[in-house]
């Protein structure tokens, strides 16, 4: 039997999709601007054959994936360096804080310039979305591992460096793999700027272009297939962490 | 030579002093039980020995050296407990072979086996530390500890969560291994009749800063074996009865001062 709670997420998510779909075809809203739900669909569906739009989501999904993978095998043995030995962290920290709160969108042009409009400046602007952040979510997790965990590695006989990889790794990974998560989340805004400004591949570029002859339906139809990967994606990280950190449940 | 050595050992956290200038001499294989308030200093001495705390001043010996950093010489059973989620239970006492490099892979699949019966773990090898209950995690670290084969074993309230039956088993357990291997023990406990039995020597502290109020040879007096039968005699209940008063009158200090 479903859980209340799933009876409760999909009557609403449902009702609003109703309503959404009256109001475009009583034409309350102009279909120019809000199509029906409906319209959507049917559009991703034709797209998918006469856009390829398979070929677009796999090309954003792999900028996604790789430009992530790099940050993150970048931001783990840092993250844990700087949560690890306080000199590192007192080094890197105003670097990383400062850079972290640059808009990523500021530094389209620059990155332009450096790397011109092939994959490298897609790649480089989600890595400077994500690395920064990631690796002081690291290293706030790798110091937030309980002294007991370290102290007794000590008195067994542990030499430092695997405290790291025995004790520290493993007691923040299920936080690890949550922070990675939500920052894979953030990654899909910085593509879509990235492939709105340069590109000729990728979801960005398919609703810019579907924006530029008023096709509302198929801006609507990319927006949309964007936030189906993002959810699939969150649900199987979710499942995954489910699987893999089932100790933590008690 | 002397083994294990306390020379005017202090430690103090800020404005706090909690140990005061500390001597004790603990020889080879002496098991010697730490009875005081609750507040007194006990886990901060524990942990200097363990070399997870730097003294104030003084310093603490073994065999003529100058203690500082944490070895596998010298185990500890913390009072919180310390298994690793990530580990199953025979994971965690693995564990404290882990960087052993005297035992083979066999060796130290037969000794975690070994200890997780010890500890009446046995059934328990593959679940979560998380799905089990305080004792039985507290049983964990203590087969982690007994496991890592140190010369020293610090032990601060081991046996605190557990029932009375397991208890009284691990006691006498604890006391088998110290006399058959040699340890050296330091055992903190809250429990007055705890430490008459398990004991060489039981040390009575007074509140903070910790000194020494008392000392009672315990082995002088009750022999060096304990069975259930001495923990019925006479002679025990005067020793219990004489450390409840040591107790009792650091208690009563406390009203005092309060
Ligand atoms: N890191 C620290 N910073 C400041 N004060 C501390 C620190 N560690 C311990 N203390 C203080 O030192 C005193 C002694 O603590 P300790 O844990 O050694 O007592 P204890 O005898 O083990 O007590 P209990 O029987 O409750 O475990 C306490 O008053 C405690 O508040
Ligand atoms: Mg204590």
């Amino acid at each position: 039997m479903p859980s209340r709670k799933a009876i409760i997420g999909t009557a609403s998510t449902l009702s609003v999709l109703l309503a959404w779909e009256w109001a475009s075809r009583s034409g309350l809203v102009s279909e120019r601007f809000l199509p029906a739900p409906s319209t959507v669909l049917a559009t991703l569906w034709s797209m998918i054959f006469g856009r390829d739009l398979l070929y677009h989501a796999g090309i954003s999904t792999l900028r996604v994936w790789g430009a992530f993978t790099l940050a993150a095998l970048m931001a783990v043995p840092i993250g844990i360096a700087m949560g690890s030995f306080r000199w590192v962290g007192a080094a890197l920290e105003p670097i990383v804080d400062f850079i972290r709160y640059l808009p990523v969108p500021a530094l389209v042009p620059l990155s332009i310039i450096w790397f011109g409009v092939g994959e490298g400046t897609k790649i480089f602007l989600l890595w400077l979305g994500t690395f920064f952040q990631l690796v002081l979510l690291v290293a706030d997790d790798v110091r937030r591992v309980p002294v007991e965990f370290h102290e007794t590695a000590m008195t067994v006989g542990a030499p430092w460096w695997r405290r790291l990889t025995d004790v520290s790794f493993p007691s923040m990974l299920p936080t690890l793999v949550d922070n990675m998560r939500i920052t894979l989340g953030w990654c899909w805004t910085y593509l879509i700027i990235a492939e709105i400004v340069a590109a000729n591949s990728g979801l960005g570029f398919v609703i810019w272009q579907a924006r530029r002859f008023f096709q509302t339906p198929e801006v609507m139809a990319g927006v949309v297939t964007i936030g189906i990967i993002g959810l699939a994606t969150d649900q199987l990280v979710r499942a995954l962490h489910r699987r893999w950190f089932g100790y933590l449940v008690r | 030579m002397s083994y294990l050595v306390f020379e005017q050992v202090t430690k103090v956290y800020g404005a706090v002093e909690v140990v005061a200038p500390f001597d004790l001499d603990v020889p080879e294989g002496e098991l010697v039980a730490f009875l005081g308030p609750s507040g007194c200093g006990k886990t901060t001495l524990m942990r200097m020995v363990g070399g997870l705390e730097p003294p104030s001043s003084g310093q603490i010996l073994l065999r003529g050296e100058r203690l500082k950093k944490p070895d596998r010489r010298r185990g500890m059973v913390f009072q919180s407990y310390s298994a690793f989620p990530w580990l199953t239970v025979a994971q965690n006492v693995a564990y404290g072979m882990r960087y052993r490099r005297d035992l083979s892979a066999a060796e130290k699949e037969e000794q975690v086996q070994h200890f997780l019966a010890l500890v009446g773990l046995t059934d328990f090898a593959s679940e979560w530390p998380n799905r089990i209950s305080g004792g039985m995690r507290q049983r964990v670290a203590i087969a982690r500890t007994l496991a890592a084969g140190s010369e020293i074993l610090l032990m601060d309230e081991p046996f605190g969560a557990l029932d009375a039956q397991r208890r009284e088993f691990l006691q006498l357990e604890l006391r088998r291994i110290q006399q058959e291997e040699g340890k050296t023990v330091i055992f903190v406990t809250h429990d007055v009749e705890e430490a008459a039995f398990l004991a060489d020597r039981v040390i009575v502290f007074t509140r903070r800063p910790a000194r020494i109020l008392a000392e009672v040879d315990v082995t002088a007096r009750l022999g060096a074996s304990r069975t259930l039968e001495l923990r019925e005699g006479t002679d025990f209940f005067g020793l219990r009865n004489e450390l409840l008063h040591y107790v009792r009158s650091t208690a009563s200090e406390e009203e005092g001062t309060a």
